[in-house]
Parts: structure tokens; C-alpha cells; sequence
């Protein structure tokens, strides 16, 4: 791999020469993307505290801890708001509308149904959280609306699924211009506190921690294809639908517009996959789960449980913002045998704009 | 079981007579006496004398008997239990004569230990025990322990295949409720999720025999005896002076094979004994390579983890005028290894390594004719290791990982002293108190810091025996533990009436309590999705368990003998350990005193010994509690399993040569779980674990005095897996297949032993 990084860099220098030799044009600099790399990804270790956003073009992995957020508001002309699904968070609309009226009765009433614990005798679980595969599509929070009137309190527990659990808080969003005003506090409190948050269009969400305010987590949007992550997704278990926390969920791009496709060796083995075959694959661009789990195994459970390993019978094809499209498979869940340090090699199968 | 003897009696003879029709008084006017002796010189008592024409004589119980005319051209039969029949004929001119009878090998009175102070014929045990013999376990040539108890009733195996162990029930309850015993003395060492002692992690060449006892035998052995107790009863040295015998056996583990390493099963072992004055000296060493089986595997994986195992054994014993001690040293070093699948970049292996130290400390002392005391000490040093080793598929390298959690170790200690006296009051009844110390520690990975578990306790039992035909052995138990709260007064009240010289009936009530375990107390994990806490606060599961069973034995005549036995049990458990949630912290599964659950069932089992055939045919049905009729009504309270299991031993004695065969057939396991409905409520589904059958066929000849070869298939008909209808939820699917048995093997081993 590393045989390939003095090519970026090299002609990284060459247009830098070409461009401020020849000409002023203030055109960016157009960096031709990674022909192959192999990322080891930095999840942090056994506890996987990291989400790790890869840039395949840029060869570049940006690794942000899971629990430094609490919400997300979209950028788009749209005005939802996420939860925290890396860290299991959930959250429960309140029937109330005024945020220091939401309290004890509330607490008692969510401890009491377990409803916003995740676990699998959590029965209502799934309604708690954000749809993982497209979670714009279907907030936990219901869309902001211009009537401040229909936007109502939440509760919300700030995650608890390998991450500290944290004491419960209470929310409410409503709009502000093209913006949002986050009104917060512990659920229990009566005085809450005010957060105003701008839409930023290079960004697909505005990332905001309750108690530093206004954080960066992801790059921006176009910066990155895929990211590595522990987050809720959903299990079966007797029949229902649970909400269930995983690592080594993989997310591509969906609202930075990225798009992915799993390939099974079967059909195509990965070494002879060219940009003949990109024609025949159709890529997901409203499912960022496309990878999710699916390239892994794990027994789950205390030990003794089967070895986790990589499925070495299927890989994926990433299309990113630029249209440059890549085939990427995973190598292995471990660095030295530590999980949470999991590698994946790509290769350029065609380049795009 | 296995091996019973077949008494005779005017009431069988008379019975056998008429149902042949051929019943003919017998005019006493003594013509003859003859006495039947032992090769000692010693009575035997009610031998039978063979008139021919189905007429019959019987000794009284100096051995004597008395003829009224002499039988045609002087020619007779004598038998007896125990020894083997002779033909004779009376010499003539003589009124008195003696008759020498040689005991019987495979007709010898079944001895047992379990729950008595001294070895007892199984007849007049006040317990209905189960033996395997080492007749048995010669002819089998078993590999492990497993082999030995698989085709027992009411015993069933599961395969643990993620870590190269496996799980036993025993009459529908889990292995961790039965105390496995070496010698009487409790095993150290439970591992995995199931919390079992690892039976297979005995050394199977020191085996002489095997016990079974159901139903609770708490009083005398204490904690976790709650479904029974197997008691592994080992080699004595027989030799006189000197004793020698090494064996080498080569299996096949289904189809694959190569010679002597690898692929295969491979066992060797060497065992000496001196004895010298009161001196007794011995010592063994083992060793068990087993290759693994693929399986449907590929690549570097097994379905069975390939297994080393090497054990060591050394032990003395003196011998005085009314003492005796023996000291044992059991070593045993076992390596499992699970080899990682492959991959692109890292390949992990995992390597269970176990040692375990067994020191063993035995004895009794014989003060006065009317008062005996013995003694049993052991203590066990037990260390579990996993390690993790890394390769580099690109580099090459190997080297173990040091990530968090990638090596674990867990250490358990035990001591264990028990000392019973026996103390005679009159011929009608003894008194047998006793104390029982028993200390475990454990520490290790995801165990919390504990101070281990201290049980001290004092039993109380007496037999007594109003009539000869009526034995009491009431027995109270009262124990202290420093862990958990130890159960009150632990009774039990075993009888056993002969009703007629042939039939015994035996009843027994019990108390059984098994402990939380280490694990259960304080065994932590936490991960992504999982928060699993042990719980110090738990108490001792209880239980009632009746049971009762009749024995019967008959000699239809000098070739044929048949024995039955009809047992029906019933317990009742309270307080059973099971997760549930922690109401503090509904995040976190921990365990609780909450569940209820219940076994009962029949068992029959019956042997019919012809000549040089011995055949034995068992049936099972057995019960076991449905939780989730406490929720769903429509479930059945109990799913009943049946079982029948059969051996066949056919003695070819011009060859020296003995044919075995060994068939169960388990019945299907039914069981519930929750689903969902098409509205999406929750109802129960029967689930269903298919049945199997399983037939093991072996040969054993002897050749000249120290020679012998087995050789034999197991798993005849190719059992591999069997399937469970159970869904599963995506994280924790069972899988539908269940291992059972890694298909059809062959064997050959080669014994041979010397003594002087």
C-alpha cells in the first residue's frame, strides 16, 4: 500500500507547480483520486469508542468519538433532528409542549415501561430510535415544524450501549428562520437552556453536544464515502422487531451522496471486478446499511462464542460524490487480535468526474 | 446395572418347575449329603443342585443340601450366584461328599461404594445404584468418559464444539446439578456457560467402574448432588507383587485417520504398581491426542476442536493392622485448540489449555470391632487458560495478542475432607455420623474479587435393619456456608424391603440442594449489547425428589437368568437459579432465585442372561417442566421423552472372545419457545429436537495370558448431527444443528498386562 502514497502526494505537488506556474485561475486543485489503499481502521480498540468517517479518494480516515454528540440537526430544506444512534441513544415524545412541565411524571412513567432502555425484553424499542437505514426518512424526533405550537418535548436517554450511561434529558426543537432553537435540560430540572443552530450546506448535519454546545464530528459531507461505527440497527428476537446495538456497522454516504452495492464473490470474484461490471449493479442510495453488518460474523454472547470473523465471500462496490467508483473488502475485525481495530483494503475500478 | 447377580430360590425353582409343567414331589428320605464350597472352603449358601429333568435340590445356607435318590448315571448340575456352574457326578459309594465351586467373572456380585461407608453388594444398598462395570468398560475400549455414559438411560450429551467440551443432563436435569465424585471425592473445575465439571477430563484407563445413583444424595455428599451422583470409582492394584499393563489403541474419527498422530484418535498408556509388605506403590501416565474432525469445515477450522490430553498419576499406600492410607497425585494437562477461520489479514487462533493438580488423601481406621472410621481429603488446583495467537497472513508471523481480553485465565482451588464413622450398636443398627469441609475459591477474568465459598457441615445417618428383611436409613444434614444462604436441615429417608428373597422394593425420600456456583455469585461480562452481572445474594436451589424402584431377579433355569428393575422418580425444585432483569437496572441481566421446575419419570430395565448371551434392554420416559406454562396455558406442563438402550454381550469362549453391542435410541426432545403471531402478540411453539439412534459394536480376544486386542465401530450408523426446529433470534441463533456424534468410527487397541 504504501508504494501508492507518493502518488497522491506527488501529484498533489505537480499540480500545485502546474497551477501556480502557468496560471492564477483560482480553480481548486484537482487531486486524481487513490488508486488502492488499505485502511486500518482506528475504532479505538476493544471498546470501540471511535466512529471512523473514510475518505476512500483521500485515502484518510477521520476518527471522532461516539459520545461526543447528542444530536444532529439536518442541513437540508428539510428540519429534522437526529438522536445519537452510536451510542444506543433513545428517545419518547411527551404529550407537553412546555419543557419545564416535563418531569418526574414523565421519568416514572418511561422507567416504569422500560421504553427507553434498549435490550431485548424492550418490546417498543424500534419506535424509540431513529430509522438506522435511512434515519432521516424516519426520525424518532418528528419533523420541526413552523408551528411551535405542534413541537412537543422529548425525552431522551443519551445512550447507554457501550458508552457510559448518562442521566436522562429532556429537549425540545423548534424553528428558527432557516435554523433551529434547541431548548434542553436534565429531565428532572425546572430551568432549561437555549442552543440556536445555523444549517451549514457543506455539512449534512449540525453536530451539538449538551454540554459544549456546537461540536464537529463528521466531515463535510462531500469529504467522506464510508464510516465505521457501533450503532443501533434491529435484530429479531421471538418473532418481533427489537431495536439491537452493534459494532462493526458500516454506513456509507447516503446524504453526501455516496451509494454502495454488496457483490458476491460468486458472481464476480473480487480480483476480476472491472468497470464492465459497474453497468450491471444497481447502488443503494437510501439504505445506508447496504454494508452494515453484513460483511462480518459474530456469535455474540460472554464467551465461549464462536470467533468473530470476516466473510470472505462477499465485498462492495462504492460509488463516491465524485463518481469515482470503488471495489472495497473487508480483511479482518482485529489489529493483533484486538476487535474494534478492523481493516479493509479498496482498488479503483473506474475513475469518475 | 450392567452386571447383576442371578439368585436362585425354591420360589423361582418352584415357579420355573410348574410353568414347565413338569413339577414332581420330591420324596424326602436322605440317601446323600453333599455340602457346595467356595475354593476357600467357605459355605455357599442356597446353591442349586441340577437333577436333571428340571428337578432341583437347593443348599440351605451352610451349603448343604441332601439328595433322596441318586440322579441318572450319578450326573448333576450345581450352580450358584457368583460362580460358575459345574457339572459333577457323585462318586460312587459315597454318602458325603463336598463340591467346589469357581467364582464367576461375569457373574460377580456387583459391589458398589456410593453412599455407604464400606463397599457393599448392590443388593443390600439401601440405594437403587446403577454400575458399569469393568467387564463392560473392557469390552467397550472406550476413548473417554462420554462414550462410557452416553448410552446409559436418561443420560444425554450435548456438544459444546465452540469449546471442545460437552454438557450432560441426567434425568432431564443439567449437568450442574450432578456431583461427579472420583473415588467419592467431589471435582474441582467448572467451566463454560453451562458450569459443568468436565467428565472427559478423566483419565478413562484408571476407570474401573462407574456408579450411578439418582435422585439427591445431599445428605451424605452435599451440594449439587441434586440429580444424582456419579461416582468414578478407579483401578486398585490386584497385583500380589508386581503389576504391568500398557495399552495402545488407534481410532478413526469418522473417516479420517493417519497413523499414530494427526488425524485420528490417539491413546496410549502406561500403568505400574509394587506392592511390597504393607506397602503399595503405583503410577500411570496417559496420553489422548484427538486430530479434530472437519466436518462441513473448510480451510483451518473443525466442527471438533482437536484435543490433547496427558495425565499422570502417582499413588502409595500403606496397610497396617487397622489402618490404611493411600495418598494420590492426579496431574492433568489438556490443550484444545480452536483454530480461527481463515482470512486476508489476521488469522486468531484460540488455545484452552487446563491444568489441574489433584492431591487425594484416603483412608480408615478400624478401631474396634464395633467402630470404624474413614476418611477422604483432596485438594485440587485448577487453572483454565485462553489464549489468543495471531497470524499474519501476509508476513507470515504468529504471536500471541496481546489485546484486552484476549488471554484469560480462571483458577479455581478446592479442598474437600470428609470423614465418616460407623459405629455398630447392635446387628440391628448402625449410626453413622460424619463432617463434610468443603472451601472453593475461583478468580480470573470477568470473575469479581470474592472471598470464595466456605461449607462446612455435619451429617447424621443411621441404618436400621428391625427385621432381615428391612433396612431404615434415615439421614439429616446440616450445613454453613459463607457465600449464600446455606439450606436449613437437609433430610432424607431411604428404606429398602426385600418383599420375597428375589424382589426388593426400595423408597426413598430426599432433600437436594445445589449451591450457586462462582460463576453464578460473581461472574461479570460486559459488552455492546450484553450486561450480565453475577449475583452474590443468591441462595441454594432445593429440592423434593421422591423415588422408588423394585428389583427382581429370577433363574428360569441352570442356563437362563433374568433380572428387572422398575424405577419411578419425581422431584420438584424450588428457588432454581435463572436470569432475569435486574430491577435497579433493567439494562442489566443478572440471576435470581425465581424459577420452579420439576422432573418425574419411569424407568424399566431388564437383563436376560442365556448361557454365553447376556442381553440388557432399558426404557425411559421421562418429564420435563415447561417454564412457560406459567404464561401460556396452552402449553403442556411437562414434555415427556422416551428412551430405550440395549446391550448385547455374546462370550465365544473356544476364541477367548467377546462380542459387545451397544444401542440407544434418545427419544425426541420436545420443547416450547415465544413466538410472534401474525398479530404480533406472543405465543408459545412447540419446538422439537429430533431423536437418534446410536450403535457401538466392539470385539475384544484374548490372546495367551497377557494379551488382549479390541477392535470395533462406533457410531455405526453415522450420526452427525440432529436437528431443532427452533427459530432463534438473529444475534443468538442456536443454529437448527445440533452436533451429536462426528460419524462412524473404527478402532483397534492392544492391551497388555502383566501380573506377578
Amino acid at each position: 500500500m504504501k508504494k501508492y502514497r507518493f502518488l497522491p502526494v506527488t501529484a498533489l505537488l505537480a499540480g500545485v507547480v502546474l497551477v501556480s506556474s502557468c496560471s492564477d485561475d483560482p480553480d481548486p486543485v484537482i487531486v486524481p483520486p487513490t488508486e488502492s489503499g488499505l485502511i486500518e481502521v482506528d475504532g479505538g480498540g476493544a471498546t470501540y469508542p471511535n466512529t471512523v468517517f473514510v475518505s476512500l479518494r483521500a485515502e484518510k480516515q477521520t476518527a471522532v468519538p461516539r459520545a461526543s454528540w447528542d444530536l444532529a440537526f439536518s442541513t437540508g430544506s428539510d428540519f429534522k433532528v437526529l438522536i445519537n444512534g452510536t451510542t444506543g441513544a433513545m428517545a419518547s415524545a411527551t404529550t407537553k409542549t412546555d419543557i419545564n412541565a416535563v418531569g418526574t411524571t414523565e421519568i416514572a412513567a418511561a422507567e416504569a415501561s422500560g421504553e427507553l432502555i434498549m435490550g431485548f425484553t424492550n418490546m417498543v424499542g424500534i419506535l424509540k430510535v431513529d430509522n438506522a437505514a435511512n434515519p432521516l426518512s424516519q426520525p424518532v424526533i418528528a419533523a420541526v415544524s413552523a408551528t411551535d405550537a405542534s413541537n412537543v418535548v422529548y425525552l431522551l436517554s443519551r445512550g447507554a450501549s457501550a458508552a457510559e450511561a448518562r442521566p436522562w434529558k429532556k429537549v425540545r426543537i423548534i424553528r428558527k428562520g432557516d435554523g433551529y432553537t434547541l431548548q434542553h435540560a436534565n429531565a428532572d430540572a425546572t430551568t432549561f437552556s437555549t442552543l440556536d443552530i445555523t444549517k451549514n450546506a457543506d455539512d449534512n448535519f449540525v453536530y451539538v453536544n449538551f454540554e459544549t454546545g456546537i461540536v464537529d464530528v463528521e466531515p463535510a459531507k462531500t469529504d467522506w464515502d464510508i464510516a465505521w461505527t457501533a450503532g443501533t440497527s434491529s435484530t429479531t428476537s421471538q418473532g418481533t422487531t427489537l431495536a439491537y446495538f452493534y459494532q462493526d456497522l458500516v454506513y456509507h454516504n447516503i446524504y453526501g451522496g455516496t451509494s454502495a452495492v454488496a457483490v458476491l464473490e460468486e458472481t464476480v470474484p473480487y480480483a476480476e471486478f472491472d468497470e464492465t461490471d459497474v453497468p450491471t449493479l444497481a447502488f443503494n442510495s437510501d439504505n445506508r446499511l447496504t454494508i452494515g453488518s453484513t460483511w462480518r460474523f459474530t456469535g455474540g454472547g460472554p464467551p465461549p462464542s464462536p470467533t468473530p470473523t470476516v466473510y470472505d465471500t462477499i465485498y462492495y462496490i462504492v460509488k463516491d460524490s465524485d463518481g469515482n467508483v470503488y471495489k472495497v473488502r473487508f480483511l479482518s475485525l482485529t489489529k493483533d487480535g484486538e476487535r474494534g481495530k478492523p481493516s479493509f483494503e479498496y482498488e479503483l475500478v473506474e475513475a469518475g468526474n | 446395572m450392567l452386571q447383576r447377580r442371578f439368585s436362585l430360590n425354591k420360589f423361582t425353582l418352584l415357579f420355573c418347575l410348574a410353568s414347565f409343567g413338569l413339577f414332581s414331589e420330591v420324596v424326602a428320605q436322605t440317601v446323600l449329603k453333599g455340602r457346595v464350597v467356595t475354593e476357600k472352603g467357605e459355605a455357599i449358601p442356597h446353591a442349586t443342585v441340577w437333577l436333571g429333568d428340571a428337578k432341583g435340590e437347593v443348599a440351605d445356607e451352610q451349603g448343604n443340601f441332601s439328595l433322596s435318590e441318586l440322579p441318572k448315571e450319578g450326573k448333576f448340575k450345581i450352580s450358584a450366584v457368583g460362580f460358575e456352574t459345574v457339572s459333577a457326578s457323585w462318586p460312587a459309594g459315597k454318602t458325603q461328599e463336598t463340591f467346589v465351586l469357581k467364582q464367576s467373572t461375569a457373574d460377580l456380585e456387583t459391589v458398589v461404594v456410593t453412599g455407604s461407608f464400606e463397599p457393599q453388594s448392590a443388593r443390600q444398598s439401601v440405594y437403587q445404584v446403577r454400575t458399569i462395570g469393568s467387564e463392560v468398560i473392557q469390552n467397550r475400549a472406550p476413548s473417554t468418559v462420554q462414550e462410557i455414559l452416553s448410552t446409559e438411560l436418561g443420560i444425554r450429551f450435548s456438544q459444546d464444539n465452540a469449546l471442545g467440551s460437552s454438557n450432560m443432563e441426567l434425568l432431564g436435569m443439567s449437568g450442574q446439578n450432578v456431583k461427579i465424585l472420583i473415588d467419592g471425592i467431589p471435582m474441582v473445575g467448572r467451566q463454560g456457560t453451562s458450569n459443568e465439571i468436565n467428565i472427559n477430563q478423566i483419565d478413562i484407563n484408571r476407570i474401573e467402574r462407574v456408579e450411578i445413583v439418582e435422585g439427591p444424595m445431599s445428605v451424605v455428599y452435599g451440594a449439587d448432588a441434586l440429580a444424582g451422583v456419579i461416582n468414578i470409582i478407579t483401578k486398585a492394584d490386584d497385583a500380589q507383587k508386581l503389576s504391568l499393563k500398557a495399552r495402545v489403541q488407534e481410532e478413526t474419527v469418522g473417516s479420517e485417520y493417519s497413523p499414530f498422530d494427526g488425524e485420528g484418535n490417539h491413546l496410549r498408556s502406561v500403568t505400574g504398581g509394587y506392592r511390597v509388605k504393607g506397602w503399595d506403590f503405583g503410577a500411570s501416565f496417559s496420553q489422548n491426542n484427538f486430530g479434530g474432525w472437519k466436518g462441513e469445515e473448510t480451510g483451518r477450522q473443525f466442527e471438533w476442536l482437536p484435543k490433547d490430553q496427558n495425565f499422570f498419576n502417582a499413588k502409595v499406600g500403606w496397610t497396617g493392622k487397622t489402618v490404611n492410607l493411600e495418598y494420590q497425585l492426579d496431574f492433568l494437562d489438556e490443550t484444545v485448540f480452536a483454530y480461527g477461520p481463515d482470512a486476508r489479514l489476521e488469522v486468531l487462533d484460540q488455545e484452552f489449555i487446563t491444568s489441574r493438580w489433584m492431591h487425594r488423601l484416603s483412608g480408615k481406621w478400624a478401631a474396634k470391632p464395633d467402630f470404624a472410621l474413614t476418611w477422604q481429603g483432596a485438594y485440587t488446583d485448577y487453572e483454565r487458560e485462553s489464549q489468543t495467537w495471531v497470524t499474519n497472513v501476509r508476513t507470515g508471523e504468529r504471536y500471541q495478542s496481546q489485546a484486552p481480553a484476549a488471554n484469560s485465565t480462571i483458577f479455581y482451588t478446592g479442598f474437600s475432607w470428609r470423614m465418616i464413622g460407623d459405629w455398630k450398636v447392635d446387628e440391628k443398627f448402625r449410626f453413622q455420623p460424619g463432617i463434610d469441609l468443603n472451601t472453593e475459591t475461583g478468580s480470573g477474568e470477568r470473575i469479581e474479587d470474592n472471598e470464595g465459598i466456605q461449607d462446612y457441615a455435619v451429617f447424621l445417618s443411621g441404618e436400621w435393619s428391625p427385621v432381615p428383611s428391612v433396612k431404615i436409613k434415615p439421614g439429616l444434614r446440616k450445613s454453613w456456608n459463607s457465600a449464600y444462604d446455606a439450606p436449613g436441615l437437609i433430610p432424607s429417608l431411604n428404606t429398602k424391603v426385600s418383599l420375597h428373597e428375589n424382589l426388593d422394593l426400595r423408597l426413598a425420600y430426599a432433600n437436594g440442594f445445589r449451591a450457586p456456583s462462582i460463576r453464578e455469585l460473581y461472574f461479570n461480562f460486559f459488552d455492546a449489547s450484553h450486561s450480565i452481572t453475577g449475583n452474590p445474594d443468591l441462595k441454594a436451589e432445593t429440592s423434593n425428589s421422591f423415588n422408588g424402584s423394585l428389583d427382581w431377579r429370577a433363574k428360569a433355569n441352570t442356563d437362563w437368568g433374568i433380572t428387572s428393575v422398575l424405577g419411578v422418580f419425581y422431584n420438584d425444585v424450588k428457588d432454581k437459579i435463572a436470569y432475569g432483569q435486574d430491577p435497579n437496572d433493567i439494562q442489566v441481566t443478572t440471576l435470581f432465585n425465581v424459577e420452579y421446575y420439576r422432573t418425574a419419570g419411569v424407568t424399566l430395565n431388564q437383563t436376560h442372561s442365556y448361557k454365553n448371551l447376556t442381553a440388557n434392554v432399558g426404557f425411559s420416559y421421562i418429564g420435563r417442566y415447561n417454564q412457560l406454562t406459567e404464561e401460556q396455558t396452552e402449553v403442556p406442563e411437562m414434555s415427556w421423552t422416551p428412551e430405550v438402550n440395549t446391550n448385547l454381550t455374546y462370550r465365544i469362549l473356544p476364541w477367548r472372545s467377546v462380542v459387545t453391542l451397544f444401542y440407544k435410541w434418545t427419544g425426541a426432545l420436545p420443547g416450547y419457545e415465544i413466538v410472534a403471531d401474525s398479530g404480533g402478540n406472543p405465543v408459545a411453539s412447540e419446538v422439537m429436537l429430533d431423536g437418534y439412534h446410536w450403535m457401538d459394536i466392539t470385539f475384544k480376544k484374548d490372546f495367551g495370558k497377557h494379551l488382549s486386542v479390541n477392535l470395533g465401530a462406533r457410531n455405526l450408523l453415522d450420526v452427525k448431527q440432529i436437528s431443532s426446529t427452533s427459530g432463534g433470534g438473529e444475534a443468538h441463533g442456536g443454529g437448527a444443528q445440533r452436533p451429536v456424534g462426528y460419524g462412524r468410527s473404527y478402532f483397534l487397541g492392544l492391551t497388555y498386562q502383566l501380573n506377578k
